[in-house]
């Protein structure tokens, strides 16, 4: 077991990317999620600590061509009161809103929510939904590669994703949503404050003609990872949101996931509240 | 042991350089090595905000803040607040409603209260309760709290 | 001070009584400047933790210690071998602050540290290896009472001593504890009875968070004089416990109590890590400061009492309450704690909250190897409540009759003198059920609430209520439930009180400085008090039972009387009149009859000060309430005075999800007379806060033993955006015996919130659940069919 023997706090995107080449390299953002886990035990800190919160080229929310580009460092409070996200990404903000606590969203980032890769994380849900794509950058020989993922390929289980050790999240981009895209969040805690979720849902899609096209579901905390459910979005797909469409997609969503028990709730019960809960959201977005 | 580190940064805007392990965290370098017992330690997992504190300007967990973060930026804990008197109304206002009883929330409550009047001057009463949610107070049942907070709003206006 | 700047000729008469007076400790809190135990450091002092078991039941092969004693930092590393004079603690003397033999629960120390650093003691704890050998785990106390069940407490190996505790000879059974009650004739009273029901209620565990987690330092000094820092709520008689466990002079102990970061009720017992700290400092030969972090105080820690409780009630057709009969079932945990005698509290709930001709209560609390229950604010009375209150809608429903008016009819009176023998000599308890009810509009919703409640849509109303009866002028648990106090006024005029009873963050010290200005009248400012150390203090039997108003304030107010006769008696003599025309207002000494000045009380007691015959304005009171201690078969009247409540709870159910918004509480408290209205507003709603808790969200899980949720990520505590409206009235009855009038209600507003939000789940979807929290998967569940009917049946002991 390699000790920590370093702490360092690069300047600049490239000599982080150039620090990580080692691989025992633990990156250090807001720190909400690494500071709990490595106190209690449950991750350990690497040979080197890299803080990467002095680096400038990570930050910031920019309208970039036909899509938002959120750095990888940009807290959930700057999502949150950015005047651009609330413009073209309104269900991102409203997913802000049910992060955690004023502290915590002061302190914690976009990229550490998504690399840490919990599978009750709540900004996934919302990005899936949206179709975005992470930025992912490293420096085999001496010039920065970045490469970009969809989003829905990213995550691979609890805690672990497709970026490789010697990546760095660089940033979320978010395609601009068509005309008459409508999204929806739901999260569900067992208290209003403070809390993470015991399963949450994302909807979206065009709505025409009381229908939804390029329909996207996602469930949050009924799997390994933040999930995309094909088989919710296909029976979503296009279909008219009257009475009897709802129940039927609903149906399908709560035969799509597969939960397991766990302190916050039972299987069984998080397949009722996705049932209840899908059912709602489309209600909702039929009288839009 | 984890490798020391020399950091530098202004606190209650005094400077100060002080040589903390990379893996402590703020709470401790403030109670334990700078000697400030203000600021409590309520869960050290940022579920109870006894600890907060401000960073740059806006409130924080310190008990999830690593001390080497703290390199180079301005933080505000209660002691400081105490002695600024544009804090008073707030400090005052939470004793004459009785938003303290054993008190142990308070400094974090204080902290976090006055970053939402910053950044809030007029707040209703939901806006102060989402605000206050990551604080804990288990005596008060938050009623006076809420109101001590909105008392300072009301003349902010 | 100078207490008067300007002389007016005259002082109008005012009161101090029932205004809002701010805790006089509130702005050194609010600047963060108060030091908690937590912020308190000796030079010298090193840090100590505690090993704990990593098996819920076992017994211990062996422990090596090697390792941590040979860690470089490492003062002191103690087992059971090492301290071979251990004596057993707990309300039954059932175990060892250090476990040697067995461990019976997951909390169970088996080795300390005190080392130079937390990191240090931290890490010679891991290195510190103990071999165990499995034993059954015993987590349902079902099974605990079944007939061949292993025992928890075997007897040891080895010749015990004669007349030996529980810790030295072992238990041929896993009983803890039993009470029987009964008065009347339930067996008559079920013939008389038009209606009966029966149902089993189960209540779980909590625990009290307080927001400053547990800790003490201990330090001895060079010749062997114990001085802790500790929040005990009980100083006195646990500093005798204290010297016991040390085999020392109980005189040589005394403990300084800073500032406390919550009660609750939790520190009414000594814990085992309070005596482990005492004896790593004794063993180091320096200070040892011992605090827990957030995870070891939920393991570590009492819980309120867990109960399965089967309760079988019966009334006429007009609505005369006929029997109650109550069983219970208590999971004591490993070892026993003050939980096992919450039945004291319970039977009188059952037998007194209504007028109820026949009454049978009986509790047995068995040994588990889950955590043990300690005493909580309410102490047994939340659970006592939630099952009587739910039965009274119950019954209602069944004869037909609204819940309030079938309430009101079974509702005690003044004069009443119950079954269990308490004496009302103040009782609110109608006006109680009246004003909460009209101010809630209770008897309109709650019909209109279950008309609706089948009409479409995911959102249901309901209202319901509970109410409540308490100890409100301290409870005779020992033989004495008395207070000292001493007083002492400066030549400034300027008074301090030094008072036996400790502050808990409940403001006593303002009420009692409140009280004491009143008789002096002088103004709140000029009050210093003196309650935190048992070298100066006086004696007291220690914060419980919602005592300290009352008692404490009592034994206030007579040494503040004293004072005054003595103050009056000079002045009378000095101005050549009758102590009878005098009086004091406005830190001055004046004619009573029409509030003239006759002279500054400061410039009066300098007088007194410099002249030949020099005297001391400085006085005791030792206060004993007129209460009983109660016999072999629980009846007396165990308290000087009863508080009442009701509260009524509205919520809204999410039919779709399970979950239960609580919007609006309601209460109306008899609490004698309000004192200080903002101390009493607060105590109020952070008891109604506590309870929407317990009703609620809190729930410690225990699974086989273990603790599944020892963080408030998943213990979860109300935050601020979930708390109800609260709409809070104060009957004021004005009790004879209490100081101004005024009870003590310190308890009361958590108990009923549970009861009366199962009655307004009940009103809002008429489903009625017998087992809490009302989280939202419960409360789903049952409202899908999910849950079956609740059944304990009653356990009889063998003949
Ligand atoms: C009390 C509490 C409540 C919370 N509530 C919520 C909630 O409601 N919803 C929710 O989703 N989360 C919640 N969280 C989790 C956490 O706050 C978020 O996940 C947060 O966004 C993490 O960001 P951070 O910057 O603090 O990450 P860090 O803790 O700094 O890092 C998290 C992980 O990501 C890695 N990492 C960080 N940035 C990068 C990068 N740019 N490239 C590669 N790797 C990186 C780190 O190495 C680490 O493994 C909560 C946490 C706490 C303590
Ligand atoms: S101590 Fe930091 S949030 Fe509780
Ligand atoms: S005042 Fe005690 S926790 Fe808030």
């Amino acid at each position: 077991m390699t000790e920590l023997e370093r702490y360092v706090a690069p300047t600049t995107l490239a000599a982080a990317i150039d620090c990580l080449k080692d691989g025992e390299v633990t990156i250090l953002a807001g720190g909400t999620d690494l500071t709990p886990q490595t106190r209690a035990g449950r991750m350990r800190i690497k040979r080197t600590l890299m803080n990467i919160r002095r680096i400038p080229e990570l930050k910031g929310i920019a309208l970039d061509g036909g899509a938002i580009r959120i750095g990888a460092l940009t807290t959930i409070t700057e999502i949150m009161d950015s005047a651009l996200i609330a413009k073209h990404l309104p269900v991102l903000v409203e997913t802000c809103r049910h992060f955690a606590s004023d502290q915590i969203r002061n302190a914690g980032t976009l990229g550490g929510n998504l690399c840490n890769a919990s599978p009750a994380g709540d900004t996934a849900i919302p990005l899936l939904v949206l179709g975005a794509s992470v930025e992912l950058a490293s420096k085999p020989e001496d010039k920065i590669y970045r490469r970009s993922i969809p989003l829905s390929e990213f995550f691979v289980g609890p805690g672990q994703t497709r970026r490789s050790l010697c990546e760095l999240l660089t940033a979320v981009t978010v395609p601009l949503p068509a005309p008459g895209h409508v999204a929806r969040f739901h999260k569900f805690g067992t208290r209003v404050g403070l809390d993470i979720s015991t399963v949450s849902i994302g909807i979206g899609g065009t709505l025409k003609d009381g229908a939804l096209a390029a329909a996207r579901v996602a469930f949050g905390a009924v799997a390994a990872t933040p999930l995309r459910a094909a088989q919710t979005e296909a029976a979503l797909e296009g279909q008219r949101l009257d009475a009897a469409a709802i129940a039927r997609i609903a149906a399908v969503a709560r035969d799509e996931v597969h939960p397991i028990d766990d302190v916050r709730a039972t299987a069984w019960y998080r397949k009722e509240l996705i049932h209840n809960m899908t059912k709602r959201m489309l209600e909702n977005v039929a009288q839009a | 042991m984890s490798p020391k580190h020399d950091i530098e940064f202004a606190l209650n805007g005094i400077r100060q350089r002080v040589t903390v392990p990379a893996t402590m965290n703020t709470l401790e370098m403030l109670r334990d090595v700078l000697g400030l017992t203000g600021t409590k330690y309520g869960c050290g997992e940022g579920e109870c905000g006894a600890c907060t504190i401000q960073v740059d300007g806006v409130s924080m967990n310190s008990c999830l803040m690593f001390a080497v973060d703290c390199d180079g930026r301005e933080l505000t804990t209660i002691e400081g607040l105490a002695n600024d008197t544009r804090a008073d109304a707030l400090r005052a206002s939470f004793v004459e409603h009785g938003a303290v009883q054993c008190g142990f929330c308070t400094p974090g409550m204080v902290m976090q209260a006055d970053h939402l009047l910053h950044k809030h001057p007029e707040p209703d009463a939901e806006t102060i309760k989402a605000g206050i949610e990551g604080n804990i107070c288990r005596c008060t049942g938050y009623k006076k709290i809420v109101d001590a907070i909105a008392c300072v709003g009301c003349t902010n206006k | 001070m100078n207490v008067v700047a300007k002389k007016p000729r005259t002082i109008p008469e005012s009161s101090l009584i029932g205004t809002r007076i701010p805790k006089m400790d509130a702005p050194e809190k609010a600047s963060g400047r108060t030091r908690y135990i937590h912020d308190i450091n000796l030079s010298g002092q090193l840090y100590g933790k505690i090993l704990r078991s990593a098996r819920v039941h076992a017994r211990i092969v062996a422990i090596d210690t090697s390792a941590a004693k040979a860690l470089p930092g490492v003062h002191v590393v103690l087992t059971a071998a090492d301290v071979p004079d251990q004596r057993p603690i707990g309300v039954a003397r059932d175990h060892f602050p250090l476990k040697g033999d067995r461990v019976r629960s997951q909390r169970d120390e088996i080795a300390a540290v005190a080392a130079e650093s937390e990191e240090i003691a931290a890490a010679a704890l891991k290195l510190i290896k103990v071999v165990y050998e499995d034993l059954p785990v015993i987590a349902d106390p079902e099974d605990a009472i079944k007939p061949g069940a292993p025992l928890l407490h075997p007897a040891p190996a080895g010749a015990q001593p004669a007349g030996a505790t529980v810790a030295h000879r072992g238990k041929a059974d896993n009983i803890a504890m039993r009470f029987d009650y009964a008065h009347g004739d339930v067996v008559q009273g079920e013939a008389e009875s038009d209606v009966v029901i029966e149902d089993t209620f189960k209540l779980h565990y909590v625990t009290h968070c307080c927001m400053g987690v547990s800790g003490m330092i201990a330090e001895f000094d060079a010749s062997g004089s114990l001085l802790m820092y500790s929040n005990t709520q009980v100083p006195f008689l646990h500093k005798r416990e204290f010297a016991e466990y040390l085999n020392m002079d109980p005189a040589r102990v005394r403990i300084i109590q800073p500032p406390i970061g919550g009660g609750f009720g939790s520190k009414l017992d000594i814990y085992p890590f309070e005596v482990i700290c005492l004896f790593l400092a004794r063993a180091a030969r320096r200070p040892v400061k011992l605090v827990f972090s957030r995870e070891e105080e939920f393991l570590a820690s009492p819980t309120r009492q867990p109960v399965l409780l089967t309760l079988r009630s019966g009334c006429k057709k007009d609505g005369t309450l006929t029997f109650r009969q109550v069983h219970t079932l208590h999971d004591n945990g490993a070892y026993t704690s003050w939980g096992a005698t919450t039945p004291f509290v319970m039977m009188q709930t059952f037998s007194s909250l209504y007028r109820v001709p026949h009454c049978d209560y009986h509790t047995v609390a068995v040994y588990t190897n889950n955590p043990y229950a300690g005493s909580f604010r309410g102490y047994g009375n939340l659970q006592a409540t939630f099952a009587i209150e739910q039965q009274m809608d119950e019954m209602a429903a069944a004869i037909g009759m609204d819940p309030l008016a079938f309430r009101l009819k079974n509702a005690q009176h003044t004069g009443e003198v119950t079954g269990q023998g308490m004496e009302f000599k103040s009782c609110g308890f109608t006006d109680c059920l009246n004003t909460a009810a009209q101010r809630s509009d209770f008897s309109r919703k709650f019909a209109d609430n279950a008309a609706e409640r089948n009409q479409p849509g995911h959102l249901k109303r309901g209202i319901g209520m509970a109410s409540m009866l308490h100890v409100g002028g301290g409870a005779k648990i020992y033989p004495s439930d008395g207070c000292g106090t001493i007083l002492k006024m400066d030549d400034f005029a300027n008074v301090t009180l030094i008072t036996g009873a400790s502050e808990i963050g409940q403001g006593s010290e303002t009420v009692l400085s409140q009280l004491v200005c009143e008789e002096l009248g002088l103004p709140i400012s000029a009050l210093t008090v003196v309650n935190n150390d048992t070298a100066i203090t006086p004696w007291d039997v220690g914060v419980h039972a919602s005592r300290t108003t009352f008692i404490a304030g009592n034994s206030a107010i007579g040494a503040a009387k004293k004072a005054k006769t003595k103050i009056l008696a000079v002045a009378a003599q000095k101005f050549g009149c009758t102590a009878e025309e005098l009086d004091l207002r406005g830190g001055c000494v004046i004619k009573a009859a029409d509030g003239e000045v006759v002279t500054e009380l400061s410039k009066l007691i300098r007088n007194l000060h410099f002249s030949d015959k020099a005297e001391l304005v400085m006085t005791t009171f030792y206060y004993e309430p007129p209460s009983v201690h109660q016999g072999k078969d629980y009846k007396g009247d165990v308290s000087a005075a009863y508080a009442w409540a009701t509260q009524v709870v509205e919520v809204e159910v999410d039919t779709d999800t399970g979950i239960v918004r609580m919007l609006k509480v309601t209460g109306a408290h008899d609490v004698g007379r309000v004192l200080n209205r903002l101390g009493i507003e607060g105590q109020v709603e952070g008891g109604i806060v506590m309870g929407q808790g317990y009703a609620l969200t809190e729930n410690l899980m225990i699974e086989n033993g273990v603790m599944k949720n020892p963080n408030f990520r998943d213990y979860k505590l109300i935050t601020a955006p979930e708390i109800p409206e609260m709409d809070v009235s104060f009957i004021e009855s004005m009790d004879g015996e209490g100081p101004q009038g005024a009870k003590g209600i310190g308890e009361a507003p958590a108990i009923c919130i549970a009861a009366a939000t199962a009655n307004a789940i009940a009103n809002a979807t008429g489903v009625r659940l017998y087992d809490l929290p009302f989280t939202p998967e419960r409360v789903y569940r049952a409202l899908h069919g999910q849950t079956p009917k609740l059944y304990w049946k009653p356990w009889v002991p063998a003949a």
